[in-house]
């Protein structure tokens, strides 16, 4: 056996933790977390069915922490995990789960099947079965502090552009300012109209703001590849930063998993509670909603449609944030079918977007999204995650559907009540 | 490490062929990568290849397909920011394959 796999295996071991081993007894094997997975209703592949994406890590559970498994595995009426084993199970693991979370919320017995998928790439990323596109992520975000390569001069490039375009200051290390505001890497390159959009909003709202030089990217690659060391550090420079410069929250960007990983994981990764409050950029709008400081005086008055990211809303519990800003900003508000926690993923998320085997089979799990989108004849995708709307937007390119993705913060933005309208 | 020879100088290139030195990049290397890659150079195959640099000038990164077209329609025009138009030069994937031939890193998207 090679030390890798041996490395893998002992993950395997170290991640069957109570939770690990109690959802695996207690599976009733009903098969209803398939009809959940977009990667399954879209191509009808049993081996796509959530459970069986963990068929290694519970053979390990079965063969060495059951009685009969253990009888079985002694005399050699069941196999040991295998390095081919687990090569073939890369593709179930990472390419066609994007920890969408759907599959655990149908569960019947409560089981937390992404849980478990995360704790699974661990041991495949310690044994060496991560995809390349994942791998090489990661080892940006070591090396160059970023997924996407982007550095401070990137962020300082757009800064001056959209401080030009907006005529307002971009705070960058501004000590006792109430709120610390991050990025995602796609919104710093693809979108950097967001960050002239939060200056116009907190501006208008009288919001004290600030960015940090040390702590700007929200993006963390360590939780979609499975490495917690790496997912440790990347929540640690934001609590650094947010404590150096005495903030009382910090407010985590149109991201999905950044969301999950600072609001909901940070605290355990870092061994204690935080000395400030994590907010959703839209929660932290709904806020300032409901306290009268964020006002519109226009409206978009055609049809559209929210596609709820899944780590924001179904596992981030930030379900009517969303819906109030949009109802404040849109008059034609229509509901997908199966919408807020039930809402389908993109087909992106959960690290698949970088992994460029997996191109084909994203583009036909889009199925499921576009037929959704379809459904509610809207022209008009308001999201509140990045690489949702970058994902989309391949996909509506690919298929040729003439649809528009727009972030919700810009699109409040762009409907702000301005000086001028105020008074006037 | 591996390496090209352009000119009689060794250059070393990342396990995909992309310049590890944005600095030994100059038109002759572009153009032994632009043959490398099957890419016969034109005017317009220029002109992206000259976009890429300053954008790498400016913003320190390689831009993926969806940003190097939003950027390019900016500066160049919607007839030459959009994906066919890109395509039809850098058949390879424009983003991947101007940016080798730019000498700039392959670009990646998000996770």
């Amino acid at each position: 056996m090679s030390a890798s796999l041996e490395r893998g295996l002992d993950r395997f071991r170290e991640s069957l933790d109570a939770d690990t081993a109690g959802f695996f007894a207690t599976c009733v094997r009903c098969g209803m977390c398939a009809e959940a997975c977009l990667f399954y209703t879209e191509t009808e592949e049993p081996r796509y069915t959530p459970i069986h994406k963990l068929q290694p890590l519970k053979r390990l559970w079965w063969r060495e922490y059951t009685l009969v498994g253990r009888i079985a595995a002694a005399l050699g009426l069941s196999k040991p995990v295998t390095g081919g084993e687990l090569a073939d199970w890369s593709e179930l693991v990472y390419d066609s789960c994007t920890l969408c979370g759907r599959c655990s919320l149908v569960c019947p017995v409560g089981n937390d099947i992404t849980y478990m998928i995360r704790r699974m790439r661990d041991g495949m990323a310690a044994a060496g079965y991560a995809p390349p596109g994942l791998v090489g992520a990661t080892r940006r975000a070591i090396e160059l502090g970023s997924p996407m390569g982007v550095q401070l001069a990137t962020l300082q490039a757009q800064i001056r552009h959209q401080e030009e375009a907006t005529g307002l200051p971009i705070p960058m290390d501004r000590e006792g300012a109430d709120y610390l505001v991050l990025l995602s890497s796609m919104e710093i390159v693809n979108t950097p109209e967001m960050l002239g959009a939060l200056a116009r909003i907190f501006d208008r709202a009288g919001v004290s703001w600030t960015l940090a030089s040390d702590a700007f990217e929200a993006t963390n690659s360590g939780i979609q590849i499975g490495v917690a060391e790496l997912a440790r550090e990347i929540v640690m420079r934001t609590v650094t930063a947010a404590e150096r410069l005495g903030v009382k929250g910090v407010v985590s960007p149109e991201c999905g998993h950044a969301y999950m990983a600072l609001r909901w994981e940070g605290p355990d990764l870092i061994g204690r509670p935080y000395r400030f409050e994590v907010l959703h950029i839209l929660e932290l709008l709904d806020r300032l909603r409901g306290e009268g400081r964020l006002k519109v005086d226009s409206t978009f008055n055609l049809p559209i449609t929210f596609h709820d990211p899944c780590q924001v809303v179904r596992r981030g519990g930030v379900t009517e944030a969303p819906r109030n800003l949009l109802k404040m900003v849109a008059t034609d508000v229509r509901e997908m079918e199966e919408h807020g926690v039930y809402n389908w993923c993109c087909g992106g998320g959960g690290g698949v977007s970088a992994i460029g085997r997996a191109e084909e089979l994203r583009l036909k799990a889009f199925g499921k999204k576009r037929g959704q989108i379809e459904a509610t004849g809207a022209k008009t995708v308001a999201t509140a995650c990045a690489n949702c709307r970058v994902v989309m937007e391949e996909a509506i390119d690919h298929y040729q559907i003439g649809v528009e993705l727009v972030g919700l913060t810009e699109l409040i933005a762009d409907h702000l009540e301005t000086e001028e309208s105020h008074h006037g | 490490m591996a390496s090209i020879e352009v000119n009689g100088k060794q250059l070393e290139v990342d396990e995909e062929g992309y310049l590890q030195n944005l600095e030994d990049w100059n038109m002759d290397v572009a153009n032994f990568l632009a043959e490398q890659e099957g890419v016969e150079m034109t005017d317009n195959h220029w002109e992206v290849v000259n976009f890429l640099r300053e954008y790498y000038e400016e913003y320190k990164i390689a831009p993926m397909i969806r940003i190097l077209t939003k950027a390019i329609g900016k500066k160049l025009g919607a007839d030459k920011g959009n994906t066919k138009y890109l395509y039809e030069l850098y058949p390879g994937g424009p983003a991947k394959q101007a940016c080798k031939i730019a000498g700039l890193p392959k670009p990646t998207g998000c996770v």
